[in-house]
């Protein structure tokens, strides 16, 4: 048996994949898992505590919400909006934002200055006001949610990255590329890319952590998914409600939104430290 | 004298800076916020109206004609200070902003206190622990922190110490009963000049929970890179110098490692902040807290156009505000980059 890789030694990835699987086993196989439909409404069993409770119902092991619906059953349906957010989005935003940051890094010029400003003018926006107002355009919707949270957060990954696309292109190796005829196309994609390959996935592995938080704080306001979508931050709102009759049902969707980001950091920050050569040096010295 | 000089011609370029952008970033929003499909005319007549006077309604507000002039119009009418009126509220724009903005410019500079010192303090902790058995675990502990955004912290601070132990007021400003006086719009401010004591303190009880939640959200990142750019201070020659001088420990870190690395510390805050600046508007909502969030939300849940570009674009121009200011004060501590 080959031996593991190095990354995949380190305990925070291995935490990290962890928590992610979990989620994934929950969102991929939510029908079979949660205990009742999620959007079933039970108007005579509101608001009923945690099964171990007072009052509680093992019909309903988390309880129910204002309207009867199964907490649980919510949350694990919940992990299904979370993740395809999380996932899609981070890869788009990631796509979008590379792609400008090695064009910028590598060629430099008047492309690199117009890029910059795009930045430096989507970086005046706040990240949450600019997504809501892209959702007041777009209106709501899993795809939407989507496409909004990329067009928001790729500047992430271009900014980041265009600054190693520039350490790294005067390599000498990248100018013995040019020397031998590469074109530019095979110069980034064979030896600028595989250099900044590390960082890209330490990138999107945090992406994904942000997007789980976006699409709560959008669901939360009602500018994410329609209402018959079951997701973290509706439950939120739903439960605000109620805060003083059930509170549990505000601590199980916050629970949730954080193992998942956590999940996601812990994973990022792992990778950073078993990736990265430049950072794992400058934190051995 | 030349450091003003400096720091004026720094103000200068960067106004300058701003106004394109400003630009570009109000042609967006109103592009973006035109896509929709809902008919600012038909909006703001009584639902019976004709067709004929819809149409009426239309021309007059512009929507008739190609969207170029539309923005033209609305530029020309931005530079005279008048955003439009809301669809829903019936009032001016420049009014409703003007009532709310100062309760979120209050909540914001708060929460950036509170951020600054949880950030420095966590961050020369964790420099301190480095190396030793706690370190691993405090690494830990900020990447947990990490993980909960603003919102979580709100909901959180508010169960425990709202709903749990009932210690701390979490709906709007100041409770009823109490007066509330006004002078400038700031309401800590004003009751401090108005000597009304009784407001203030509640006013500041309201304020700690959501300044709290919005000041611990933001201060691991503050305090991973104060804890970095202090490691790669001690690095330098001059940390060893300094030992060889026999300076104590204490004095190292306050007057040579801390003087170097806040400048890194500070560049990272100018953009949190701009970051903060946004998350107030979830903390507003979960808090009742009326400022410019709860403005903004409500126009988008009435599709009020008017506001949500008002407030977009006076979002916008506090970020470049607090931006500016965070560069003059990196140019005020940073000798390099001062002498030229």
């Amino acid at each position: 048996m080959r031996p593991l890789p190095l990354w995949l030694k380190s305990g925070r990835v291995q935490t990290g994949l962890v928590i992610i699987f979990i989620l994934g086993i929950c969102a991929i196989f939510a029908p079979y898992l949660a205990p009742n439909d999620p959007n079933e409404q039970n108007l005579l069993a509101i608001l009923t505590p945690p099964a171990w409770a007072d009052g509680g119902d093992l019909m309903f092991p988390l309880g129910t919400d204002s309207l009867g619906r199964c907490v649980l059953s919510r949350l694990i349906f919940g992990a299904r909006v979370a993740l395809t957010v999380a996932f899609t989005a981070s890869v788009g935003a990631m796509i979008i934002g590379a792609t400008l940051a090695h064009i910028a890094g590598y060629f430099g010029g008047w492309i690199d200055w117009l890029i910059g400003r795009v930045v430096e003018i989507w970086l005046s926006f706040p990240p949450v006001i600019l997504s809501l107002i892209l959702m007041v355009g777009l209106g709501t919707g899993l795809r939407n949610v989507v496409v909004a949270i990329i067009l928001v957060d790729w500047t992430r990954f271009c900014r980041v990255l265009r600054s190693e696309v520039i350490v790294l292109r005067r390599r000498d190796y990248v100018s013995a590329a040019q020397l031998v005829g590469f074109s530019h196309w095979r110069t980034i994609t064979r030896e600028i890319l595989p250099g900044t390959l590390p960082l890209l996935i330490t990138l999107m592995s945090l992406e994904m952590g942000v997007a789980v938080i976006v699409e709560a704080i959008l669901s939360f306001v009602g500018m994410s998914v329609g209402s018959e979508t079951p997701a973290w931050g509706q439950m939120i709102a739903d439960a605000r409600q109620n805060i003083y009759e059930a509170p549990f049902n505000l601590i199980a969707p916050i629970l949730a939104i954080f193992f998942a980001v956590f999940g996601f950091n812990i994973l990022g920050d792992g990778l950073r430290r078993t990736l990265d050569t430049r950072l794992t040096q400058t934190e051995r010295t | 004298m030349r450091m003003f000089a400096t720091i004026a011609k720094l103000l200068v370029k960067r106004v300058l800076t701003a106004i394109p952008i400003l630009l570009v970033v109000s042609a967006l929003l109103f592009c973006i916020l035109r896509i929709l499909p809902v008919d600012p005319a038909a909006m703001s007549l009584p639902p019976n109206a004709t067709v004929q006077e819809i149409e009426a309604m239309r021309s007059e507000m512009g929507l008739d004609r190609p969207l170029y002039e539309q923005y033209g119009i609305w530029l020309n009418q931005l530079l005279h200070g008048n955003i439009g009126r809301s669809i829903h509220f019936r009032q001016d724009v420049t009014a409703l902003i003007g009532n709310t903005l100062p309760a979120t410019i209050e909540l914001a500079v708060i929460a950036m206190m509170v951020a600054t010192v949880f950030g420095i303090a966590g961050g020369l902790f964790l420099f301190y622990v480095r190396g030793t058995r706690m370190e691993a675990v405090m690494d830990f502990f900020s990447i947990l922190l990490l993980s909960l955004p603003e919102f979580l912290w709100s909901l959180f601070l508010l169960l425990v110490f709202g709903v749990f132990f009932e210690v701390l007021p979490f709906t709007g400003r100041l409770s009823p009963g109490f007066e509330r006086p006004v002078v400038t719009g700031f309401l800590l401010l004003d009751s401090l000049i108005t000597g009304n004591i009784s407001s203030l303190i509640n006013a500041l009880q309201h304020m700690i929970l959501p300044c709290l939640a919005l000041g611990i959200a933001l201060s691991p990142s503050l305090m991973r890179v104060l804890r970095s750019s202090l490691l790669d201070a001690y690095q330098d020659d001059y940390i060893h110098q300094a030992r060889l001088r026999g300076l104590s420990e204490k004095r190292i870190l306050v007057r040579h490692g801390l003087k170097n690395a806040i400048l890194p510390t500070l560049s990272l805050m100018g953009v949190q902040f701009g970051f903060l600046f946004g998350g107030t508007l979830l903390v507003e909502i979960i808090y009742s807290y009326p400022g410019m969030g709860n403005l903004m939300v409500d126009a988008i849940r009435n599709a009020d156009l008017p506001i949500i570009q008002g407030a977009g674009l006076t979002y916008c121009i506090a970020v470049l505000v607090i931006s500016i200011v965070v560069d003059s004060l990196y140019l005020i501590l940073n000798p390099k980059l001062r002498v030229r």
